[in-house]
């Protein structure tokens, strides 16, 4: 077990590192060169080349790739081009809405999507499990703007039951927290119950033709029990897999939801770096967010064990 | 089977009661044994015409402007309304189905391309195997929008550089379920069968594996191409993706953003169709899938 653990972790490493890589070579190759931007027009390519050598960019690709990951590893993500501010400073103060908006999205998700999944698998065949799979293909088909603003149409121009948009952290009370965040996460949350909802059906399909489910029958086990307790338990593998992958698609999502909801999140500083061309800010949200979902997949493969005592590595 | 005896087929022959089943013919059983295939397949040929045929369906220059005419609602004159600086969003949204089409089917051939050929490289050799694998994992754990959009922000947006870069965000997948074919498809008899007879490896690869592996590329090219089609929309509608000069329906969405809530319409009318798009192709992929891997299609 522990040693599973330890190779699992360990197995992350070079995985973040091909990230890194990738995220380096992006502003090794970006646009521009730092160094005539510094020294200005009325510089010499003389000047240009001191400049240069001074702030170390004629050194080799390599060289260069691998002060900036000892930069990284010590939580240095650099200065934005436009702000002048350390990276780590920006990112730092636009994390709070972004982590609450995909944590309510995973919660919320979870509560509708696996109840979903299972009714679908015990109803299969019937009218129920059709209109579900049918909610799961439009859910998963409708882009995440359009579920966006159609939910703010409804609810908040239409209804005015909440705001429209905007973002207050929940250290200003639960509700109005709540109250802002309900609509976005809601739209975020569309394709993931999708994807969930599908897989948490097809694998309760597979386990409900067990041996094991027939005899809980047979022995008059309530149905209740037999879904969630027998059925579910076993299932909870492949489940617990799409929710791990599908973490890359709230990423993705949350971009686009933060910009049609207004929320000062990490998705909002990334589309303002890009109509920048903010460089060293992209790399940084792009590196945290790739590391974010390599640790989820790490907790996820974590999880097997707890779930299914049989997985030994 | 072989020819029946008259002593067997002695069953009088019945009057034809049922005439309409045959009426119905080949057409009427497709339908009925793949419905998802057929609507799915209905409403991607409508948009695919709609996309061909823009200039004759009723349509203006949708780069046309007319700012004393900006931001009407829906009439019998302008059906869908006009946007911020006057142009006719029926038109720009009829002529948006090029650039999402062209994008989706695109990406999906690209990204299916280099995946397999990743893919089979990957599966053939063995010393290349962990190294490239390992390369895969590294590009598909960086979210495919955020992939994307950092490689936006390194060229300038047009229509191909769009293709390109979800093209990058897509192909590791399609390179990992390529080689994990492949890698089964080289324990089959037949292939070692040829191996053994001495066949070279080019050969077997087009003869006996690339064939097999069609099916469940099929399917993943589907959702590919669904998945680029909303990917284009995101960049666009982030200002990262397609010019604002070319009328996409991303483009049309980010320009009716500030506006959204006096003048939903111009937002509303490119929603719609990219989600009936999204949903033709999604549609057609599970179909595609149930027809093509009916294992898979009993789980599913």
């Amino acid at each position: 077990m522990f040693a599973y653990i330890v190779r699992r972790v360990l197995a992350t490493i070079p995985v973040m590192l091909i990230v890194a890589l990738f995220v380096f070579s992006l502003l090794y190759i970006a646009p521009g060169d730092p160094a005539a931007i510094i020294a200005g027009d009325q510089a010499t390519p003389q000047d240009v080349e001191r400049i240069r050598a001074s702030l170390g960019l004629d050194r080799p690709f390599v060289i260069r790739f691998g002060e900036w990951l000892w930069q990284v590893a010590h939580g240095d993500l650099g200065v934005s081009i436009f702000t002048n501010l350390p990276v780590t400073h920006m990112i730092a103060q636009r994390i709070e809405p972004t982590l609450s908006l995909m944590l309510l999205t995973v919660i919320l998700s979870l509560l509708v999507a696996i109840p979903m999944g299972v009714i679908a698998a015990w109803k299969h065949g019937t009218w129920i499990d059709r209109l579900i799979m049918c909610t799961a293909v439009f859910g998963f088909s409708t882009p995440v703007f359009v579920i966006g603003y159609l939910l703010a149409y409804i609810f908040a121009l239409w209804l005015e039951w909440l705001p429209v948009q905007g973002y207050t952290p929940l250290s200003h009370g639960l509700w109005p927290f709540l109250q802002n965040l309900i609509l976005p996460a809601v739209a975020l949350g569309m394709i993931y119950i999708a994807l969930i909802a599908r897989i948490t059906r097809a694998t309760m399909l597979e386990v409900l033709s067990q041996d094991y489910v027939r005899t809980a029958k047979a022995k008059g086990v309530g149905q209740r029990a037999i879904l969630f307790v027998h059925a579910l338990k076993n299932a909870a593998v492949p489940i617990v897999t799409v929710v791990g992958i599908g973490v890359a698609l709230l990423i993705g999502g949350a971009v686009v939801t933060e910009s049609v909801f207004a929320i000062p999140g990490l998705g909002r500083l990334t589309v303002d770096a890009i109509l920048r061309r903010d460089y060293p800010v992209i790399q940084g949200v792009v590196l945290l967010f790739s590391f974010i979902y390599v640790l989820v997949n790490l907790g996820v493969d974590l999880l097997y064990t707890l779930f299914d005592p049989r997985i030994r590595y | 089977m072989s020819a029946i005896s008259p002593e067997i087929a002695a069953a009088p022959a019945l009057p034809d009661v049922l005439p309409p089943v045959k009426l119905r013919g080949k057409v009427g059983t497709f339908v009925n044994r793949y419905p998802t295939i057929a609507v799915g397949g209905v409403l991607l040929a409508a948009m695919v015409l709609i996309a061909i045929f823009a200039p004759l369906l009723f349509t203006v220059d949708p780069t046309a402007l007319a700012p004393a005419k900006r931001t009407r609602e829906p009439s019998a004159l302008y059906w869908f309304g006009t946007d911020m600086l006057g142009r006719d969003i029926y038109s720009r949204v009829t002529y948006g189905a090029r650039v999402s089409l062209l994008v989706g089917f695109s990406v999906a051939l690209l990204a299916s391309v280099v995946g397999t050929f990743i893919g089979v490289v990957s599966g053939f050799m063995r010393a290349l195997d962990s190294v490239i694998m390992r390369v895969m994992d590294g590009l598909m754990s960086i979210p495919p929008i955020l992939l994307a959009i950092a490689l936006m922000a390194l060229t300038r947006g047009s229509v191909q550089n769009v293709i390109i870069a979800i093209s990058v965000a897509e192909f590791p997948r399609v390179s990992r379920l390529i080689r994990g074919v492949v890698l089964s498809l080289r324990e089959q008899p037949y292939v070692e069968a040829a191996v053994a007879s001495g066949t070279r490896v080019p050969k077997i690869i087009w003869r006996h594996i690339l064939p097999n592996t069609l099916a469940p590329l099929m399917v993943q090219a589907t959702y590919i191409c669904a998945s680029a089609m909303i990917t284009e929309a995101i960049l666009s509608f982030i200002g990262a993706g397609t010019p604002p000069i070319i009328p996409s329906w991303g483009n049309i969405m980010a320009e009716g953003r500030a506006l959204w809530q006096v003048k939903p319409f111009i937002v509303f009318f490119p929603a719609v169709y990219l989600s009936i798009t999204v949903l033709a192709v999604n549609l057609l992929g599970d179909g595609l899938r149930d027809a093509l891997d009916p294992r898979l299609a009993k789980r599913l």
